[in-house]
């Protein structure tokens, strides 16, 4: 290092000594070897765990195909409800015309009986 | 990080990250002697620096399709050694307290000037927060100026030279205290 980059820092005896005191040491015999042998033992390194550009094509392709299905399906689903809903609300109206129709025919024969017939009610 | 002739082979990194194993295997004798020492200087204990540095390359080889440049694979291994061993003494503090085996060093690989004055020094190293053993590191193993320490630890440029400042100060007190004096 220059000394033009100790320029706010102190130089003293101390220092001087310390430089001396943690001069860098050598690693024990074998120390690349256990590094690479442990890297060999790796099941696969970095570069050879990633996808190759085509593999990551083909799987953001699936991905997005499982989207728009997924997106699709719901549709159906939701169109299938809406008929459903439809398909209920004609048979409830339909319900609701026969109902009208007996009613109507009872309130006709009913008020097609003579008056006579019908029990007189004295005020007397 | 080592002036081995190979290590000034500038396609190193190129070939390594092309796959080739030879190429991975040079870099990791290139940079060994920095990461062990700084994994064996902040963990004072050579087999768990040996274990934190294989680690560090380990996770290179991992993630070396990040690394961009030489000088950012230098930067990269510092900041990661660094993290690690700090993470490794906040979980396991019994490596703050252990002693540095010099006595088991080959006398080759002793550094020159008073080596009793050094290893002193290198225990009151390990009296430091974790923090501030890694900004001394950094400072006076690898030369590093604050602004660069800044950048490895992810800390503000004040913090550092304050950590520095502290750091000095307590070292040169005990050493001061402990009659251990500079000439």
């Amino acid at each position: 290092m220059s000394d033009d980059r100790h320029d706010d820092m102190e130089i003293d005896p101390l220092e001087r000594q310390l430089r001396a005191a943690l001069k860098p040491r050598d690693p024990p015999e074998g120390f690349a070897a256990g590094v690479m042998a442990r890297i060999a033992a790796e099941p696969a390194g970095p570069r050879r765990a990633r996808h190759s550009p085509a593999v990551a094509g083909w799987v953001g392709f699936g991905l997005a195909a499982s989207v728009v299905l997924s997106v699709l399906l719901a549709h159906q689903w939701q169109v299938r409800r809406i008929e459903q809903g439809r398909e209920a609300r004609r048979q409830l109206l339909e319900a609701l015309r026969v109902t009208d129709e007996k009613l109507d025919l009872t309130y006709r024969v009913v008020n097609a009986q003579p008056r006579a017939a019908l029990p007189q009610h004295s005020g007397a | 990080m080592s002036g081995d002739e190979e290590c000034t082979r500038g396609d190193l990194l190129t070939r390594a990250l092309g796959g080739e194993r030879a190429a991975f295997a040079a870099l990791v004798r290139c940079h060994q002697r920095a990461v062990y020492s700084l994994a064996l200087r902040m963990l004072s204990d050579r087999h768990a620096a040996e274990d934190l540095a294989q680690d560090v390359f380990l996770q290179l080889y991992r993630n070396l399709a990040t690394v961009s440049s030489e000088s950012h694979l230098t930067f990269w291994l510092r900041k990661v050694t660094l993290h690690r061993a700090i993470d490794r003494l906040r979980r396991e503090p019994r490596y703050e307290v252990a002693a540095l085996a010099d006595a088991e060093l080959p006398a080759s690989e002793a550094p020159a000037g008073d080596p009793i004055l050094d290893r002193r020094l290198r225990q009151l190293l390990d009296e430091l927060p974790p923090a501030a053993r890694a900004v001394v590191l950094l400072r006076y193993q690898e030369d590093l100026d604050p602004a660069d320490i800044a950048r490895t630890l992810r800390m503000p440029v004040n913090t550092v030279k304050s950590h520095l400042k502290r750091s000095l100060a307590q070292l040169r007190e005990r050493i001061t205290s402990t009659a251990w004096a500079l000439t």
